[in-house]
């Protein structure tokens, strides 16, 4: 261990990294080799920085890429022309938690089941229900008028009639 | 702005356009989220680069433009998981667009090795080197000493090779290939100073490389 707790190999690869920083930003400054830096290093990085090519790809392959992402960016552009397609993507799923079971699995598609022909279902149901509602309603409900009474009175006389063996009636 | 440990070492008194370097592409990635269209400029400025690294990393035109092709139409669709992290109160995994596309590109050229079958410690092939007449970079790499140094790094392993590509072709500071390999920047700087040696090791042993011990002007 030498510098600051580093051994020998950080410090030469630290000294390497500054000269490469200079080397690479073309200052001179640091290109004389009194900077501590091993020489074949400074040798070898000096020739990789003028040798090593850069690489083009050719122009045919350029305008090819380049029309194969306007055309990819134009698909990404769509749905946004059509109105902003993110928060309509999103409706279904924020209807949904806004009154699901909070328990539930947020992304569970088996409750989600819009099928349009449960909508008459449910006013059918409702209706029934309703009507047999108010029919409980009126059989507990105490008789209030005169008229109301008769209407009860007769209601249970036939009905105590249809219950009466046949060899009874009369 | 960004912070100093984007700054180059020894290079403090120019530590400020170190760091504005690393934010130059937001005003780009910006444009490009509003209007993907806007990608384009983007692409012109690193197809380049993207393409130098993959041709060093897979010594084929066809294979190096497939690996291009798939690192900027991967970075199209997936421009909105981008981070710019060039800001203050991010830590050290500091992170740019151009950081960000390397390391799409490393992965898609993975794969293109994985799918090749090569092996990653393959030198660059020596039919490489022999370009079209009329190809100017062919021309240039016809050259004994260009076609030494390429070779002698095209034999170095893995992540050495990468790094010096990274350093050397792509001019990326260490913070940024450190972001590129997933390392620390102490240990890239390890990396290049080993992979140098080597390179230096081999150059000598090169028979036809004599000359390339004299420093040149």
């Amino acid at each position: 261990m030498t510098l600051l707790g580093r051994d020998v190999g950080e410090v030469d690869a630290l000294v390497t990294d500054r000269y490469l920083d200079s080397l690479l930003a073309g200052r001179d400054a640091y290109l004389q080799p009194a900077h501590g830096i091993d020489e074949a290093v400074r040798l070898v990085s000096r020739r990789l920085a003028g040798d090593l090519p850069r690489f083009h790809p050719s122009f045919r392959f350029e305008e090819r890429l380049a029309l194969r992402l306007a055309e990819a960016a134009a698909t990404m552009r769509l749905p946004l022309a059509a109105g902003g397609e993110r928060d309509a993507t999103k409706a279904p799923v924020r209807l949904r938690t806004s009154w699901a079971d909070p328990l539930e699995a947020p992304d569970d598609e088996e409750h989600v089941d819009p099928r349009p022909f449960l909508v008459g279902g449910a006013v059918a149901a409702s209706a029934l229900s309703l009507a047999g509602a108010a029919w409980v309603a009126w059989r507990r409900r105490g008789p209030r008028s005169p008229m109301a009474r008769a209407v009860r009175a007769a209601h249970q006389a036939r009905a105590g009639q249809a219950l009466r063996p046949a060899g009874h009636r009369g | 702005m960004a912070r100093p440990v984007f700054w180059r070492s020894g290079a403090a008194a120019e530590a400020a356009p170190r760091v504005s370097h690393l934010d130059l592409d937001r005003p780009l990635v910006e444009a490009a989220r509003r209007d993907p269209a806007r990608f384009d400029a983007l692409y012109r400025r690193y197809l380049a680069p993207v393409y130098s690294y993959a041709y060093y990393e897979l010594g084929d035109h066809h294979a190096a433009e497939d690996a291009t092709e798939k690192t900027f139409l991967a970075a199209l669709a997936n421009l909105d998981r981008f981070e710019e992290r060039a800001r203050p109160a991010d830590g050290d995994g500091a992170s740019t667009f151009r950081v960000w596309l390397f390391q799409i590109a490393r992965n898609v050229v993975a794969n293109e090795r994985r799918t090749a079958r090569r092996r990653p410690t393959q030198p660059i092939p020596e039919n490489a080197l022999i370009a079209d007449p009329l190809d100017v970079e062919g021309d240039m790499i016809r050259r004994d000493d260009a076609g030494s140094a390429w070779r002698a790094v095209g034999r170095l392993a893995g992540d050495r090779r990468r790094a010096l590509v990274l350093r050397f072709v792509d001019e990326m500071s260490t913070a940024e290939i450190a972001g590129v390999l997933g390392r620390s920047e102490g240990a890239v700087r390890v990396l290049i100073h080993r992979a140098l040696r080597s390179v230096a090791r081999d150059l000598e042993a090169e028979p036809e490389s004599k000359e390339w011990r004299a420093p040149r002007a």
